[in-house]
């Protein structure tokens, strides 16, 4: 079972790190929560609504940023942001206004004409966190998002969340970069084999574990030793 | 490393079958198919060459190697023109393996062999054995470098295709280049069967031998070799033996220039139109439905695969016709019949039934994406119904004006729209439905475009007949209405049967919109996981 039991409530307005090992059941969770995988057992919801009851009430007030950019790769990145528009009933002018000012956010003007196909990793990953936003949803749901970006690319997503958290969005992201979870998150979870071990907030797991920075933490948190230093290639 | 390859097909294959439900029920439905049609082609082939070989032994050695030829240019070929055979291995997971260029083509040609189609040319080479058995000692050398002609060849074809594909003035061509490989291959099929059934197999054979051309041809230098062999002259049969390793080695050297070709170039990007690009899709119709469309539309003309299913498919109908009308001998003339015209809205069914049948498998990955957006099952069904109709509704006028302009029936060209109505709506109808309970997962596009399972291809069109009939059946009664009126006098007012035929088509497709978005919400994980390719 990817994931067991897990009894997660997230509070309007939190910036909340989904935290785990590879294969703890970060994506399986998320796919879940937005509809993409069906629980066995118990509900999963936004708000009022339950996500296997009303999919369509719960899709209309979440944006998704997937860990495998699954977009459509012979749209343009302006088709992509148009269409998402669409699908979420915004105006033509909204979208088209919308379209053009998160291109030129995320850098993406000149080639918002050329096909997804052809676009980097950095800016398949800009022109789906632009789908995810574009109709301003008050929770995001973002899988890995600083995954393969540049310094530069990294930096701006970071600046778009924190002004998207700051405007009262509430924000579930997974994500390896433990500097970012620190800096970014206001309550982490941490999963293990598929099970909500822990619920902190940052500086309160880095307490509770002992260390003084939140890798350690982290580390210490699933089982391991942040003091570990064996190496293969010296044997 | 051959041995490696072998084993690493063997193993993907195997787990495939056991940890895959679709594989499981496919591998054995396609292991019966195709022994079935092995056995088939051998007994026919042994009756052949059996009766020749007693009745003339020039038309015998020319019958055998016309038919290592066709059976070498039907496996090369059909996997492109209709449906893939075989899972290939993916040669650009081995790319950033310690293996060379040889050991590769080797490696992959002898991992080909791992695949259920392979029982077809081993069952006929065993036939083939059967009825050249005075040859004995030059049969399996010659058999076992046919076998390789044949993995060789067809990936090599595979490839130069896929690679024509990867430039973008390619893409624009391949259409006109396989509908030039289905138009071929059928006026090939008709002007054989038509020599055939005028003049006799043996004649035919006799007037034309291929085997004084087997120098130049490389199956038929194989079956030489087997055919010198068992007629007692050894130089001949070692000299054929050697031209047809040579081919098959010159084969494997250019497939092998070709693959590191593929593997170090990057294929270019398409561009997309003018207006797309400057407007995105902010232009044209707005909404969830229209958007949806338009967004399919897009795809049917950028992806050089759905651009095939519109644009081949009709053009090679299109050809069917004009090669039946021309070549029709006691076939009733099409020309007298003042419903020509109205077979067009049936004939187009063909084109369109790849994709009506499989709407949501042309998602592939992106169906996770569009699976997270808020529009409702039935609006996007709706959205992906009104492309196909647009597609299915272009097409028909194409082809009745056509088939007006040919015949010279003009008279009833007007009720083709109601028959296309019904037509299209039965299509819409039985494809909802199956779209939702069956989806196919189509094959990822990499250096191989046409790398796709046995057992996918099998179920695909074990889906598609099944379904093809389902249609046929549901457009029995507007049909019917249509010929009491057309054919046969009036019997049925005119303006009543185009009434009813439109209602038909209109309430069958509701009725189906209706059953299909309900199981389209409920099934909507499971469908996301039938068409993505992991």
């Amino acid at each position: 079972m990817a994931v067991d039991n897990v009894d997660l409530a997230i509070q309007p307005g939190e910036f909340y790190g989904l935290l785990g090992q590879n294969g703890a059941g970060k994506t399986t969770t998320i796919k879940t929560i937005v509809g993409l995988l069906r629980p066995n057992a118990g509900t999963v919801g936004i708000g009022e609504f339950n996500t296997w009851k009303s999919p369509t009430e719960v899709k209309a007030r979440i944006g998704v940023l997937p860990e495998e950019f699954n977009l459509y790769e012979r749209l343009t990145g302006a088709e992509l942001l148009d269409f998402t528009a669409a699908m979420h009933g915004l105006t033509r002018s909204e979208a088209a206004t919308r379209r053009d000012e998160l291109l030129e956010l995320l850098d993406l003007t000149t080639s918002g004409a050329k096909l997804i196909g052809d676009y980097s990793r950095g800016m398949r990953k800009k022109v789906a966190l632009g789908a995810a936003i574009i109709h301003r949803p008050p929770v995001l749901f973002l899988d890995e998002p600083f995954e393969g970006v540049d310094a530069v690319s990294g930096r701006l997503i970071r600046n778009l969340l924190q002004q998207a958290a700051s405007g009262g969005t509430t924000i579930v992201f997974s994500s390896h970069e433990m500097h970012l979870v620190g800096k970014l998150c206001t309550r982490v979870g941490i999963m293990v084999e598929g099970r909500l071990i822990i619920e902190e907030t940052p500086d309160g797991l880095c307490e509770r574990t002992g260390m003084d920075n939140i890798e350690d933490a982290f580390i210490a948190a699933v089982g391991g030793d942040p003091n570990d230093e064996s190496s293969w290639y010296a044997s | 490393m051959v041995r490696q390859l072998v084993e690493l097909k063997a193993r993907l294959t195997w787990n495939g079958i056991r940890n895959d439900v679709q594989r499981r029920i496919g591998f054995p439905v396609a292991m019966l198919l195709l022994t079935w049609v092995a056995i088939w082609l051998a007994g026919k082939h042994l009756a052949v060459a059996n009766e020749l070989a007693t009745s003339n032994g020039a038309a015998f050695n020319s019958y055998m190697g016309w038919a290592a030829l066709f059976f070498f240019l039907g496996w090369v070929t059909l996997p492109v023109i209709i449906f893939p055979l075989d899972e290939n291995l993916d040669p650009q997971q081995l790319a950033v393996l310690p293996i060379s260029g040889n050991q590769m083509v080797q490696g992959l040609t002898a991992a080909s062999l791992v695949a259920p189609a392979t029982i077809v040319p081993v069952v006929l080479l065993g036939a083939n054995a059967a009825v050249l058995g005075a040859g004995w000692w030059m049969i399996l050398p010659a058999s076992l470098i046919y076998i390789g002609l044949l993995m060789v060849g067809a990936q090599l074809f595979s490839a130069f295709v896929s690679a024509i594909l990867r430039t973008r003035r390619g893409r624009d061509i391949a259409t006109f280049m396989i509908l030039g490989l289905a138009a071929g291959s059928f006026f090939v099929y008709r002007s054989v069967a038509t020599t055939v059934s005028s003049i006799g197999m043996e004649q035919a054979a006799l007037n034309h031998t291929i085997m004084d051309w087997a120098v130049l041809v490389p199956p038929v230098a194989a079956q030489r070799a087997i055919t010198e062999a068992a007629a007692g002259s050894v130089l001949s049969a070692l000299f054929f033996l050697t031209v047809s390793t040579g081919w098959l080695l010159g084969f494997a050297y250019v497939w092998r220039r070709l693959l590191g070709w593929m593997l170090t170039t990057p294929a270019e990007g398409s561009r997309p139109a003018a207006r797309a690009r400057r407007h995105g899709m902010a232009s044209g119709a707005w909404g969830v439905i229209p958007t949806l469309a338009r967004k399919e539309l897009r795809f049917y003309v950028r992806d050089p695969r759905q651009r095939l299913v519109w644009t081949g498919t009709v053009i090679f109908v299109g050809l069917a016709i004009a090669g039946t009308i021309m070549g029709a001998t006691g076939v009733f003339d099409l020309r007298e019949r003042a419903w020509a015209p109205l077979a067009a809205p049936i004939l187009v069914l063909f084109v369109g039934l790849p994709i009506a049948l499989n709407l949501f498998g042309w998602e592939r990955n992106a169906a996770s994406y569009l699976f997270v957006l808020p529009p409702k099952p039935h609006q996007l069904l709706i959205g992906k119904n009104i492309a196909v109709a647009i597609g299915l509704t272009i097409e028909t006028f194409i082809l009745a004006i056509g088939l007006a302009w040919f015949t010279g029936q003009w008279s009833w060209i007007w009720m083709v729209i109601p028959l296309m109505v019904a037509a299209v709506g039965c299509q819409l109808a039985v494809g909802n439905f199956v779209s939702v309970i069956t989806p196919l997962r189509l094959p990822r596009e990499g250096t191989d475009v046409f790398a796709q399972s046995t057992e996918q291809g099998c179920l695909a069109i074990v889906s598609q007949t099944v379904s093809f009939f389902a249609i046929g059946l549901l457009l029995v009664p507007p049909a019917s209405l249509m010929v009491l009126t057309v054919d046969f006098g009036q019997v049925i007012a005119p303006w009543f049967t185009a009434l009813v035929t439109v209602a038909y088509g209109l309430i069958l497709y509701l009725l189906s919109l209706l059953v299909s978005s309900r199981l389209l919400n409920r099934r909507l994980p499971e469908v996301m996981a039938w068409v993505q390719i992991v």
